[in-house]
């Protein structure tokens, strides 16, 4: 498919997902508690969209390879060991706001 | 644009209803946003009786990669759409998290601070994408932000007048 409003239905649905390393693309994945591989494309993406991906892989939330390595990294994943990666709380950032402007 | 927008309303989504009136300001070249702005609104409504919400486009500042010397042009010309909308609204508080579109609006307020018009605090939250550096936008605003936020520890390093709250979208 080309552009959809949302992937949400997908994502839902899926039982693996394989993303580039755009941030909005991994977040959601991740939020939905799917086992996310990250396919990076040095080529193509700026440093900083890299940021995230290498960090997520860092600490153990998403597989990483790149489009050479695809395919054998599929065969040979270990799903398991992907550590959950907890929502944000934005009611933190609300808490905080609320004593900036004196709303207590 | 795309997923400020997206990173924005969430973090509008915990915000009591004394946050009103809602003044959403993003570029005349992002074709999504308003389709998003209007769905949280919608939902909110649903939860608050008295929601109140304006939508104000503004020229974009600068395109992804844009050289040095023409982003200033182009921010200037930006400007001068800000200025006078930010004079019109008047703002209390300032909420923005790094699109080029809040640089203007940004400058503008602090002119207006300056001027002794109207004095509006500055809150900058960074994208939760950038976890070892800033934006251009949170490079500049660093500065001229009153609080500036940011979600991984890395950044609170470097930048200690920072806050971090941990991961807050």
């Amino acid at each position: 498919f080309r552009f959809k409003d949302s992937l949400a239905e997908d994502l839902r649905r899926a039982d693996l997902v394989i993303s580039h390393a755009g941030a909005g693309s991994c977040l959601e994945a991740l939020e939905k508690g799917k086992p996310l591989v990250v396919v990076i494309n040095e080529k193509l993406m700026n440093n900083h969209q890299l940021e995230l991906a290498k960090r997520l892989h860092r600490d153990g939330h998403v597989v990483c390879c790149n489009c050479s390595t695809l395919v054998e990294t599929l065969q040979s994943m270990d799903l398991s060991t992907l550590k959950p990666f907890p929502p944000g709380q934005p009611e933190k950032f609300a808490l905080f706001l609320d004593k900036v402007v004196g709303f207590q | 644009t795309g997923g400020h927008t997206t990173e924005i309303l969430r973090l509008l989504s915990c915000l009591s209803e004394s946050y009103s009136p809602r003044h959403y300001i993003f570029a005349d070249s992002d074709k999504m946003s308003e389709a998003k702005i209007r769905s949280f609104e919608q939902k909110r409504a649903e939860t608050f009786s008295n929601s109140q919400f304006t939508l104000d486009r503004i020229p974009r500042s600068r395109e992804v990669r844009q050289s040095w010397t023409s982003s200033v042009v182009t921010t200037l010309y930006s400007i001068l759409y800000a200025l006078p909308l930010t004079y019109r609204l008047k703002p209390d508080l300032i909420l923005c998290n790094g699109p080029g579109t809040c640089v203007p609006v940004c400058i503008s307020a602090l002119l207006l601070g300056l001027l002794g018009i109207k004095r509006a605090i500055i809150v900058y939250v960074e994208s939760i994408c950038r976890v070892e550096t800033l934006s251009l936008s949170g490079k500049i605003l660093y500065y001229f932000s009153d609080y500036f936020i940011v979600q991984w520890p890395d950044l609170k390093e470097k930048y200690p007048k920072s806050v971090y709250l941990g991961r807050i979208v």
